[in-house]
């Protein structure tokens, strides 16, 4: 009887050291995907820092002013061009510019090509 | 042989007892063991303190942006480069290959370095990039070794420089916004940390930078333009005393690794004091209506010039007339104003200057601030001069929160750099000046640009009020007739004023355009005009015309029309 018992206490303990063993040997594992993951989430980070702060230099007033000065021919908005939403109702013309269910042509197209 | 057996029997028990009394305390022992381990497995929680302080990283400073979010100032990775003398064993060969792989170092110097006895530590390069960093460190010379490190960069550049500030090599703040995080703000950055995940909120300022580069761009075309020595722009709200944008001319490169700022690189709009002229006729106008002294329909004389003791104070625009209250105002008489003080006393005079703020330096977070320099001794002249701005001299940005405080409403706010909530703003204002004084105000600075020195700062469509000043600067003790400080205090819509204005110019000169005239209604006014048009839009200022500005605009377009035949 008692053999038996003893037989199976060693059983349960080497059941038990194996479990443990690979319960921990996992969780090492886990623990080095996690390292591995924050050292990636901060490098990550930083090119964000670095992408946000060169976004941030590229859009510069200044560097804009410039390009839209050279590329495009635009004037500061006049207080005259400014109109509130109750007055846009009067200024909708009765007939539509756009045809949009006029399939034979490119409507915008046109428009733009007379704007030229 | 009945005696052995028992006493073998009763030897045997004795032995049964001892191996229970061990399995006991054995089994006891390990129930223990059990009880402890299940306790801490299953019913401790571990929290995430350890994590915490095994990592001994110091709390990233935060990023800066402006009100729309736009990063004015943040931190990017770096590697500073060192290397410990004691390691190397052939210093020339050393040098050689260090001085070819980066090519600023200077050799001798280093070699110098390198040899002297007992050092452990050289610095070879601070804050370099990746590349340069990999190609040290891969010479494979022992001792070179790097240090990961964060560098404080400004994406904007000079834009809005004196207000950020910048830090020295171990990014600690040494002037504006970031002194400001480092020392009296320090509470306000620990606000924005946030421990758990190691990160920080940036710190949002007042600012908008797409207004902080209309006023950038127009003061320094005025300042070409005019031929000045330096200029300023600054645009606050009066409701909530936010600093939308203050440019000072000249700046200078946050980014530039040695500034050596000369004084004229200083933010002149808080760490200067200037005396600003007639502009300070408006806080005497707001105090003579405040103690009921004056109303509307007073008149005062200036047809003499006005005598105290042996000084005599005399109008620049002299009328040689009894003017009425608008008109002393759009006329800016000096002897007006100055009879206004008289009338008030010294003692309410110097109350009112005190309630207003005046007497006190201006602290906003920005460190760079000037005590304002006011008289030695309050007596009657200094009174009276003071009235028009004469012998005393204030921040600039002292000068426009004032006069914002006056004109809002009568509430006196605080400016700040930081963005703030109308809520916020609520909670600190107090007021300094009853609403019906405000109300005065605002028709004088209104009626001063449709019928005064400041018509050319007529925008059609924002309603647009301004007081101007020409100040003579003060040159080796005397007032200097030739050298002006031109500024115009302005606000917009003046119906109800939601953006203060403060443009100043530094010693503008005559040009054809200004008909021999240096004074401020030729070039600071003009200046202003141009940023409102500009920054209007983007503040949000809906457009209303008068009858009047719809009469302008119809002439405009016929002679728009009619050069167009010429041309």
């Amino acid at each position: 009887m008692i053999k038996v018992i003893n037989a199976f206490l060693v059983m349960t303990v080497l059941v038990a050291a194996f479990f443990m063993y690979s319960l921990e040997h996992s969780t090492r594992g886990l623990e080095r995907q996690i390292a591995k993951l924050k050292t990636g989430i901060n490098d990550e980070r930083e090119t964000i820092k670095l992408l946000d702060a060169e976004w941030s230099s590229l859009t510069r007033p200044d560097r804009l002013q410039k390009m839209a000065e050279e590329q495009l021919k635009l004037q500061p908005v006049k207080a005259t061009q400014i109109i509130s939403v109750a007055e846009i109702a009067s200024k909708i013309p009765d007939t539509p510019v756009i045809k949009l269910d006029d399939n034979t042509a490119d409507p915008i197209g046109v428009i733009l090509e007379k704007m030229q | 042989m009945m005696v052995d057996t028992a006493q073998v029997g009763s030897q045997k028990l004795a032995g049964q007892n001892r191996i229970r009394l061990v399995s006991m305390i054995f089994s006891a022992f390990f129930l223990m063991i059990a009880v402890q381990l299940g306790k801490l497995t299953l019913m401790h929680k571990v929290d995430a303190v350890g994590d915490v302080v095994l990592r001994e990283q110091s709390m990233p400073r935060p990023d800066i942006v402006d009100r729309n979010g736009q990063v004015m100032a943040t931190d990017i990775e770096v590697s500073s480069l060192f290397v410990d003398p004691r390691k190397i064993s052939d210093v020339d060969e050393a040098v050689e290959l260090l001085t070819a792989t980066l090519p600023e170092l200077n050799a001798k110097s280093l070699k110098e370095k390198l040899l002297k006895p007992g050092k452990a530590f050289v610095w070879l390069k601070r804050q370099t990039n990746a590349e340069e960093r990999d190609a040290v460190y891969n010479l494979g010379i022992p001792g070179v070794a790097y240090v990961n490190e964060r560098k404080r960069v400004y994406p904007m550049g000079r834009l809005a420089a004196h207000t950020v500030g910048y830090v020295d090599v171990d990014t600690k703040g040494i002037a504006g916004i970031e002194k400001y995080l480092d020392d009296q703000g320090a509470l306000y950055t620990a606000s924005l940390s946030e421990p758990e995940s190691h990160t920080t909120y940036p710190a949002q300022l007042s600012m908008d930078m797409r207004v902080q580069h209309a006023v950038t761009d127009e003061v320094s075309k005025a300042v070409i333009k005019f031929k000045a020595k330096s200029g300023g722009g600054i645009i606050l709200d009066t409701e909530t005393g936010e600093i939308v944008a203050l440019a000072s001319l000249p700046d200078y490169n946050p980014n530039a690794e040695d500034k050596h700022l000369t004084s004229d690189q200083q933010n002149k709009l808080t760490s200067g004091v200037y005396e600003l002229g007639s502009v300070i006729k408006a806080v005497t106008f707001a105090m003579a209506f405040d103690y009921g002294v004056m109303t509307m329909t007073s008149k005062y004389d200036a047809s003499h010039p006005l005598v105290i003791g042996n000084a005599r104070i005399s109008d620049f625009h002299a009328q040689r007339r009894v003017l009425t209250v608008p008109e002393v105002f759009t006329n800016s008489s000096n002897i007006g104003t100055a009879k206004m003080a008289l009338q008030v006393g010294l003692e309410g005079h110097h109350e009112f200057l005190q309630r207003v703020g005046f007497m006190d330096r201006l602290v906003t977070e920005v460190p760079e601030s000037a005590k304002p320099l006011l008289p030695r001794h309050w007596s009657k002249l200094s009174s009276a001069t003071a009235a028009f701005g004469h012998g005393f001299a204030v921040q600039p940005l002292q000068g426009l929160s004032v006069i914002s405080d006056l004109i809002n409403g009568g509430m006196s706010i605080p400016p700040t750099f930081l963005k703030r909530t109308k809520e916020d703003a609520a909670a600190l204002a107090h007021r300094i000046v009853k609403p019906e004084t405000s109300e005065k105000m605002r028709y004088l600075f209104r009626l001063n640009v449709t019928d005064g020195t400041a018509s050319k700062a007529d925008v059609i469509g924002y309603r647009v009020g301004g007081k101007t000043g020409t100040a003579e600067k003060v040159i080796g003790g005397r007032y200097s007739k030739t050298k002006v400080l031109a500024t115009f205090i302005g606000a917009f819509p003046m119906e109800k004023p939601r953006y203060a204005i403060f443009v100043m110019l530094d010693e503008p000169q005559a040009i054809p355009g200004t008909y021999g005239f240096q004074t401020a209604g030729w070039n600071a006014v003009p200046t202003a005009a141009a940023i409102i048009e500009r920054v209007a839009p983007m503040l949000g200022i809906t457009p209303q015309f008068t009858p009047e500005d719809l009469a302008k605009l119809a002439k405009q377009a016929k002679t728009g029309t009619t050069e167009k035949k010429h041309g």
